[in-house]
C-alpha cells in the first residue's frame, strides 16, 4: 500500500526536479554570462574570423606531469613531518637538486618558471640550518622593499608546521626603530633589499655582528631584475657583504633563484663573483597551456600604422571573463591600465555582466587595496585584474585561466613570468601576447622561437664600471680598512685606493693597510639606482609635503626631466614643472594625461680608447670607450595607443658630456658604389635595427643605448655605427654587442626582411625622412654588404602572418 | 673584465679630469708626515706609550681638587652606588655616526683619587695603532666602575663598543653608566635652550670657555693631520675634550653639592624640583618625589623665560625624545613655530604642580588626595584643567565608586571642551574620551536606578516591618557613614551598614571607608 502510493509521489518529484533543473538550463542559455570551460572559450574564440586573423603563431605546449624526489636522508625529521602535514609528501626534482647542493655548501642558481615551488628551495635549507642549530641565521634579499612577504609567510608556515620557532622580520625603510633592535639581536631569517643592505646593515655592521657571525645562507631572489646599473651596484653590494661577513669569520652558501633568461649562472656568477651550479630542469608539473602571438593589423599600409593593441587584448579578454574563467590582463602602464579596465567594465556592462569583479592592480594602490586583490584572486572572488609589471613579480595570486599582455613586456624573461600567471597544475590555460606597433614587439612577434625556444636574452651588468666601481670600494673601505692587496672583486684593489687617497677618502697608514679617513658617510651618497653620483633629484610637489620620488643621472635627465616633460614613475604620470639644472632637481606634479613625450638629442660621438678589436665581412668592429657629447633639442608629445603627434617644444638645457663604452662597426670595404645620401640613410635604417635588436638580445630598454651613424668617420675615415651606452662607464652590455655582432646583424636583418611594411616603418628601420626613398631595401642592401644573411635566424612561426 | 682593462679605465677616467686639483700637494704633505706619533706628542705636549699593538700618545692632565659626597650623590635616583669607582669619559671622533667608518681618535678620561679628579688623555696618532689604544683603554676601566658620559650611552660608548668589535676584540665591561643627558633633560629642560654640554656650563656651572673649537670642526682638524697636515691645531681639540671631561666632573659635583639632601636642594627653582620629582618616580621612590613637589610649590611660579625674553621656541622641544641632540654641529637651527611657545611646558605653574602630585598619589593608592590634587590642578586655564577634570571622573567613577559625581566631573570637563572647540582649539581625542566615559556612566546610572528601585521596594518593606513605620532608608546610612569617618570606625560601620542590608548607598560607605582609613594613615 505505502509503496503503491511511494512509487507514483517519487516520480512526481522527480519530474518537478528535472523541469526545474531544463528551466535553469534554459535560463542559463539565454544569459550571455555562461560558465564555459576553457577550451570551449578558446574554440569559440579560434572560430571568430576577425580575431583569427591576428594570430601571428600559436603553440601548445603539452602538459606535463611533476618529476619527484623523496626528502634527502639529512633533512630534519621535523622538517619533513611539518611538510608531509601540509601534504608534501616528495619533493620536486628540481627542489631537490637545490637543497642537496646546498647541503653540500654550493652555491645554486635555480631557473624556474613562476609558481614552480622555488620558496621551498631555499626555505628547506634555511630551515635545516635553524634546526641544526638555532643560532644560524640567514639573508633574504629581494629587489624592492614591497617583495618578499609572500615567500616569509610560507617560510614561517613551513616552520610552525615543523615545530620550529624561526623569527623572520623584514628590515626595510618602514620598519620602526625599537623594532629594528630586536631584528639586529634576534632575526634569524632577515628579509631586506640591496639599498637598505647599501646604506643600513653594512655601515652599520658591528651593530649586526650576530648575524654576520652566524650567516648560513644568503638567498637573492628574483636574480634576472639585477642588471644593468642596478645590477652593477648590486654585485658590489654582494662584494662588500661577503667582505664582511668573511671578518666575522661566516661563510654563508648564496642561493639565487632567477626567471628564465639566456645566462643565468654566468649571471650569478658576475653578480656574486662564485660560482653557482645551475639548476634548471623544472620537475613541477603543468597543464596544457596555448601560447598565442597576436598582431594587430595593420590599419595604414602606407605608414605601416597599426591598430591598437589594448581593444585586441580586451577583445581577447572578455570572452574569458564572460564565461567565468579568471582573467589577467597585463598593460605596459598606468595609462594602458586604465584603459583597459575602463573597456572590459563598458563592455560588461552591457547585459549587466560580471562587472564589479573585475579590477585594476597597479603601483599607486595602496597596500592594503593590493593584498584585497591578491586574496580575492586567490579565493576566486575577483575574476579578472588589469595590472602593469607590479603584479610580474613574487606576489601569490594562485594561478589563473588566461593571461593576456596587452604589449611585449620589454623581455622574455618578464613574458614567461606574466604569461605564468596563468597555468593550473590540470586544466588548459590560455596565454597571449598582443604585439603593439614598436620595433620591439613586432620583432619578438614574428619570431616565435625567440619567445618559446630556449631564452637568448641575456642580463649584462658590469660590476668594474668605474663610477660604480670606486663609489662601493669607498664605502667598503668605511666599513673595514683594506689590507694591502686585497682583492675588491677579482683583484687586488690597491691602485684603486691610491686614487681615491689622492681625493683624501682614504690613506694608507703605517701598517700598509687602506683606512677611510673622511667624515663623510660614503653610502648615503650611493643611489644603487643610478650609475654616477650627480643625480637630478625628481620631487613630487603633489602632497602638502614635497617628497622625492626618485632620481636620475645626468644624462638622462636631458631628455626624461626637461621642462614639460611627461615623467613616468612606477607607472604614475607626473608633469616637470620646473627643473632646477644647477640644484639638480627637478620638481613635478601628478597629472592625467593622454599622452607622453619624447625627447630627441644631438649628439656628437668621439672613440677614446679602443678595447678590443677585430675584422668583420665589409669592415670591423671595435668595441671601446667614447666621449659622448649630448644636446637635449626639442620634445614631442605623443598620443598613448595611436602614437599621434600632439605638439612639441624646444628643451633649454647646456650640453654634457657622458664617458662611456661603445661598441662600433666600420663599414670600410663595401663593394657596391654607394651615393653619399643613400648610405647616410642605410646607417641610419641598419642602425636602427640593429638598436632594437641589441635591447631585445640583452634585456634592455632601447634608450639605454644610444645610436650615432657616420657617413664618414673622423676617427676611421669610413661609414661606422656605433651603439654606445647611455650609462656613465657602461654596465658591460657593449663588450657583449661586440661578441655578437654577427648574432646582431643577422637580427637586424631578419627583422627589416619580415617586416609588412613597403620601404622602412617604424617598426624596422625606423621613422621615414625622406618619402621617397626605400629606406628597407637600402639597409638590407647594407647588412648583406656586412656579412648579414636575412635568413640567419629563422622565422618559423611567421608565415601564419605573410 | 681583465686587470688591464680597470687599469686602463682608471687612466682614461684620470685623463678626463675626475680627480681633483690639489692631489699633489696632499701627498707631498703625507710624505712629509714622518713619525705621526711623535709629532703629535710634541705639538701637545703628551707622551709616546709604544706597545707591540702600536703607539698612543698619553697626555696627562693638571690634577684638580673636585669633592664629592659619594654617599649623598647616591641618595639620588639613578646615581651610582657610593663604592664604585667612577670614571668620567669622553671622546672625539671623525664622524657623528656610530658607523663602522668612524674612529674614536681621541679618549679623554677622568676619575677620583680621593678628593682630587685626575684626567688623562689617550690620543691616536695614525689608524693604524688603534689596537694599542683599544689595549689601553681597556686597562684604564675598572671592571666594577661606572662610566659617566653625556650622551655616552647613545654615542660614545656604542661606538667604541664598535670599535672593539672591528678589532675583532671584547669591549671591556663595567658594572654601570650614567648618561647624564637625560639627567640634564629631566631636571634643567625648563629653563636651558638645548642640551649642548656648553650650554649646561654656562647655564649651571658658571663656566665660560674661551677660544674653544666648534665640534664640527674637529673631524676635519685631525684628518687633515692624518694626511700630512700640521698637529698644532689638534692642541685645541685636546683642550676642549679636557674640559668635556672636567665639565662631567664638576656637573656631577653640582648635582651632589644642589641636590643632594632636601635642606639644599629646596633652595633649587621650582621646575628643577618637579623634573627631580619625576626622576624619584622613575626610581620608585614616590615620598621623596611628593617631598620634592611640595617644596617646588614654596617657590614663586618663575616667567616663561623663553617667552618672556621674546625667543621663539622649536618646533619640536630640545627635550622631546623625538629631538636630536645637538653637539654644536653645523646643521642649521630647528625650524621655529610661535604656537608652541605657551604649550611648551616651560612654565612649571601651581596647577603643573599638581597634576603630577596627583599622578603620584594616584600611584601610590590614594585616590582620595589624589582627587582633591586633580582639583588643584583644574584652576589651570588650559587643557589641563579638561585633563584635570577627566582624572577626576575617572577616580570618581573606578575608585570612589560615585557615579553621579563622577557625572559631574563629565560635565564640567565637557563644558571645557566645548569652550575650547569654540576657540578654535578642539581636542578631539579628549572629547571622544569623554564621551565614551559619560555614555557608560548614564548607562550604568540608569541600571542603579531600577536596582535601588526594587531594591528599596524590599527594603521599605522589610524597615517598616521592623519599626512600624516607613522610612527612606538611603539618607539615614549616608549619614550614619559620615559621621563614622570621624571617628575612623571603618569595619564596624561598613559591617552595620551592610547589616542593615542596604544595597543602593554601598558606594557611598566604601568611600567613606577609603576616606577613614587614609586619614587613619
Amino acid at each position: 500500500m505505502t509503496d503503491k502510493l511511494a512509487r507514483p509521489l517519487a516520480t512526481m518529484l522527480y519530474t518537478a526536479r528535472d523541469f526545474v533543473q531544463m528551466f535553469d538550463i534554459v535560463e542559463t542559455r539565454m544569459r550571455t554570462y555562461a560558465p564555459a570551460a576553457v577550451d570551449t572559450v578558446l574554440a569559440d574564440l579560434l572560430a571568430e574570423p576577425s580575431i583569427a586573423r591576428g594570430i601571428v603563431h600559436h603553440e601548445v605546449i603539452p602538459a606535463r606531469s611533476a618529476i619527484h624526489a623523496p626528502f634527502p636522508d639529512w633533512l630534519d625529521g621535523r622538517i619533513t613531518d611539518g611538510l608531509r602535514s601540509r601534504g608534501i609528501d616528495a619533493l620536486y626534482a628540481h627542489q631537490a637538486e637545490a637543497i642537496d647542493a646546498v647541503h653540500a655548501g654550493d652555491d645554486v642558481v635555480v631557473v624556474t618558471p613562476t609558481a614552480s615551488g622555488k620558496t621551498l628551495c631555499y626555505a628547506l635549507p634555511v630551515l635545516q640550518a635553524i634546526a641544526d642549530d638555532p643560532a644560524s641565521r640567514a639573508l633574504f634579499i629581494f629587489p624592492t622593499k614591497a617583495l618578499g612577504q609572500d615567500q616569509v609567510a610560507e617560510l614561517g608556515e613551513l616552520s610552525r608546521a615543523a615545530g620550529l620557532t624561526v623569527s623572520a622580520a623584514t628590515y626595510d625603510g618602514d620598519t620602526p626603530a625599537p623594532v629594528r633592535q630586536a631584528i639586529r639581536s634576534a632575526g634569524q631569517v632577515v628579509v631586506t633589499n640591496p639599498d637598505m643592505l647599501h646604506a643600513a646593515i653594512l655601515p652599520h655592521h658591528t651593530k649586526w655582528f650576530q648575524l654576520f657571525e652566524q650567516l648560513k645562507v644568503i638567498v637573492i631572489d628574483e636574480l634576472h631584475t639585477y642588471r644593468g646599473v642596478f645590477g652593477s651596484h648590486v654585485a658590489n653590494v654582494l662584494r662588500r657583504l661577503l667582505r664582511i661577513c668573511a671578518h666575522y669569520g661566516s661563510r654563508p652558501v648564496i642561493v639565487c633563484c632567477s626567471a628564465t633568461i639566456g645566462n643565468p649562472a654566468e649571471l650569478a656568477r658576475t653578480l656574486t663573483g662564485r660560482d653557482a651550479q645551475l639548476v634548471d630542469r623544472n620537475g613541477a608539473p603543468a597543464g596544457q597551456r596555448h601560447v598565442i602571438l597576436v598582431d594587430p593589423p595593420i590599419v595604414d599600409p602606407s605608414s605601416g600604422a597599426r591598430g591598437s593593441a589594448l581593444t585586441l587584448a580586451n577583445r581577447w579578454a572578455l570572452p574569458f571573463l564572460r564565461a567565468g574563467r579568471q582573467t589577467i590582463v597585463f598593460g605596459r602602464s598606468r595609462v594602458a591600465v586604465e584603459i583597459l579596465l575602463t573597456g572590459l567594465r563598458e563592455a560588461l556592462r552591457e547585459g549587466f555582466g560580471p562587472r564589479s569583479r573585475v579590477r585594476g592592480y597597479r603601483g599607486g594602490y595602496l597596500p592594503t587595496e593590493r593584498r584585497a586583490i591578491e586574496r580575492g584572486l586567490r579565493d576566486g572572488e575577483v575574476l579578472g585584474v588589469v595590472a602593469t609589471n607590479a603584479l610580474e613579480l613574487g606576489v601569490d595570486i594562485g594561478r589563473l585561466d588566461a593571461s593576456i599582455l596587452a604589449g611585449y613586456p620589454g623581455s622574455v624573461a618578464a613574458t614567461w613570468q606574466q604569461f605564468g600567471r596563468a597555468g593550473r597544475r590540470q586544466g588548459t590555460s590560455v596565454a597571449v601576447l598582443v604585439a603593439s606597433a614598436s620595433p620591439v614587439d613586432q620583432y619578438v612577434i614574428h619570431h616565435p622561437s625567440f619567445l618559446l625556444g630556449s631564452s637568448p636574452e641575456e642580463a649584462r651588468l658590469d660590476p668594474d664600471n668605474l663610477h660604480v666601481l670606486l663609489a662601493h670600494l669607498k664605502a667598503a673601505a668605511f666599513e673595514r680598512p683594506f689590507e694591502p692587496g686585497e682583492p675588491f672583486g677579482p683583484e687586488p684593489a690597491d691602485e684603486l685606493l691610491a686614487f681615491l687617497a689622492e681625493e683624501g677618502h682614504v690613506r694608507q697608514a703605517g701598517d700598509g693597510r687602506w683606512y677611510w679617513s673622511s667624515e663623510n658617510f660614503p653610502a648615503s651618497a650611493v643611489s644603487l639606482r643610478a650609475a654616477a653620483e650627480e643625480n637630478v633629484l625628481i620631487i613630487d610637489t603633489t602632497p602638502d609635503r614635497p617628497r622625492v620620488i626618485g632620481e636620475v643621472d645626468l644624462f638622462a635627465a636631458q631628455t626624461l626631466v626637461h621642462e614639460d616633460a611627461i615623467y613616468l614613475h612606477e607607472s604614475v604620470q607626473y608633469h616637470v614643472d620646473r627643473l632646477d639644472w644647477d640644484e639638480r632637481k627637478a620638481y613635478v606634479r601628478r597629472v592625467d594625461v593622454d599622452h607622453y613625450t619624447q625627447a630627441d638629442r644631438a649628439v656628437t660621438l668621439k672613440p677614446l680608447d679602443v678595447f678590443a678589436e677585430s675584422d668583420a665581412v665589409g669592415g670591423t668592429r671595435v668595441h671601446g670607450e667614447v666621449m659622448v657629447a649630448s644636446l637635449a633639442t626639442i620634445y614631442k608629445k605623443l598620443k598613448f595607443v595611436t602614437n599621434e603627434n600632439l605638439g612639441w617644444g624646444r628643451i633649454h638645457l647646456p650640453e654634457i658630456e657622458l664617458q662611456t663604452t661603445a661598441y662600433w662597426l666600420t663599414a670600410g670595404q663595401l663593394r657596391g658604389a654607394w651615393r653619399r645620401d643613400e648610405l647616410d640613410i642605410a646607417l641610419l635604417g641598419a642602425g636602427r635595427a640593429v638598436q632594437t635588436i641589441a635591447s631585445v638580445l640583452l634585456m634592455v630598454d632601447p634608450r639605454d643605448l644610444g645610436l650615432v651613424t657616420q657617413v664618414r668617420s673622423p676617427h676611421h675615415d669610413v661609414p661606422t655605427i656605433y651603439l654606445y651606452e647611455a650609462v656613465p662607464g657602461g654596465v658591460g652590455l657593449s663588450e657583449r654587442l661586440w661578441e655578437r655582432h654577427a648574432e646582431l646583424l643577422a637580427g637586424a636583418a631578419d627583422l627589416i626582411a619580415t617586416c609588412t611594411c613597403d620601404a622602412g616603418c617604424p617598426a624596422c628601420t625606423g621613422p621615414r625622412l625622406e618619402p621617397d626613398v626605400d629606406a628597407r631595401t637600402l639597409a638590407l642592401r647594407l647588412l648583406a654588404e656586412l656579412g648579414a644573411d636575412a635568413t640567419g635566424r629563422g622565422a618559423p612561426g611567421a608565415s601564419s602572418a605573410a | 673584465m681583465s686587470t688591464a682593462t680597470v687599469a686602463r679605465r682608471l687612466a682614461t677616467f684620470r685623463a678626463a679630469g675626475a680627480g681633483t686639483g690639489d692631489v699633489g700637494s696632499v701627498v707631498d704633505r703625507a710624505k712629509q708626515g714622518g713619525d705621526l706619533a711623535a709629532r703629535l706628542a710634541a705639538a701637545v705636549g703628551g707622551s709616546v706609550i709604544a706597545s707591540p699593538a702600536g703607539a698612543v700618545v698619553w697626555l696627562e692632565g693638571t690634577t684638580r681638587p673636585m669633592p664629592i659626597d659619594r654617599d649623598r650623590l647616591a641618595s639620588l635616583p639613578g646615581q651610582p652606588p657610593a663604592g664604585v669607582p667612577l670614571v668620567c669619559l669622553d671622546t672625539e671622533t671623525t664622524g657623528l655616526a656610530t658607523a663602522a667608518g668612524t674612529l674614536a681618535f681621541l679618549i679623554g678620561l677622568g676619575w677620583w683619587e680621593g678628593d682630587w679628579l685626575r684626567q688623562v688623555q689617550l690620543l691616536l696618532p695614525d689608524h693604524a695603532d688603534e689596537p694599542a689604544l683599544l689595549d689601553l683603554l681597556s686597562e684604564l676601566l675598572p671592571q666594577d666602575a661606572w662610566l659617566v658620559t653625556y650622551n655616552g650611552r647613545g654615542f660614545d660608548w656604542p661606538l667604541l663598543v664598535a670599535r672593539y668589535r672591528m678589532a675583532r676584540r671584547p669591549a671591556p665591561t663595567h658594572a654601570g653608566h650614567l648618561d647624564l643627558l637625560p639627567v640634564v633633560r629631566r631636571l634643567f629642560r625648563h629653563r636651558m635652550d638645548d642640551a649642548r654640554l656648553k650650554t649646561v656650563e654656562t647655564m649651571l656651572l658658571g663656566v665660560q670657555r674661551h677660544r674653544d673649537v666648534e665640534g664640527w670642526q674637529i673631524p676635519t682638524l685631525y684628518l687633515d693631520f692624518l694626511r700630512g697636515g700640521p698637529a698644532g691645531p689638534l692642541v685645541d681639540v685636546v683642550r676642549h675634550n679636557d674640559e668635556d671631561v672636567r665639565s662631567l666632573a664638576r656637573l656631577l659635583a653640582h648635582l651632589d653639592v644642589a641636590y643632594g639632601d632636601r635642606i639644599a636642594r629646596q633652595s633649587r627653582p621650582r621646575g628643577d624640583l618637579a623634573g627631580l620629582a619625576r626622576s624619584f618616580v622613575r626610581a620608585g621612590r614616590t615620598a621623596e618625589a611628593l617631598d620634592c613637589l611640595e617644596d617646588a610649590a614654596l617657590h614663586p611660579i618663575p616667567l616663561n623665560a623663553a617667552a618672556a625674553a621674546g625667543r621663539r621656541v622649536a618646533e619640536v622641544p630640545w627635550w622631546s625624545p623625538r629631538a636630536r641632540p645637538d653637539f654644536g654641529g653645523r646643521g642649521s637651527p630647528p625650524p621655529m613655530s610661535d604656537a608652541l611657545r605657551d604649550q611648551s611646558g616651560y612654565r612649571w605653574t601651581d596647577e603643573r604642580l599638581a597634576a603630577e602630585r596627583a599622578r603620584i598619589l594616584a600611584r601610590l593608592g590614594r585616590p582620595l588626595d589624589a582627587a582633591d590634587a586633580w582639583q588643584a590642578a583644574a584652576a589651570d586655564r588650559g587643557v589641563l584643567a579638561i585633563v584635570a577634570w577627566i582624572e577626576i571622573a575617572k577616580i570618581r567613577e573606578h575608585r570612589l565608586r560615585e557615579p553621579v559625581e563622577a557625572l559631574d566631573a563629565c560635565r564640567v570637563a565637557g563644558r571645557l571642551l566645548e569652550r575650547s572647540r569654540a576657540l578654535g582649539r578642539p581636542h578631539a581625542r579628549l572629547e571622544a574620551d569623554l564621551a565614551r566615559r559619560a555614555a557608560r556612566l548614564r548607562r550604568r546610572l540608569a541600571a542603579a536606578d531600577q536596582r535601588r528601585l526594587s531594591a528599596s521596594e524590599a527594603i521599605r518593606a522589610a524597615t517598616s516591618a521592623r519599626l512600624g513605620t516607613p522610612c527612606r532608608p538611603g539618607r539615614s546610612t549616608t549619614r550614619l557613614a559620615t559621621a563614622a569617618e570621624s571617628r575612623s570606625a571603618t569595619s564596624g560601620l561598613r559591617a552595620a551598614a551592610l547589616g542593615r542590608g542596604e544595597a543602593a548607598t554601598e558606594p557611598a560607605v566604601r568611600s567613606a571607608c577609603l576616606r577613614a582609613s587614609e586619614a587613619a594613615r
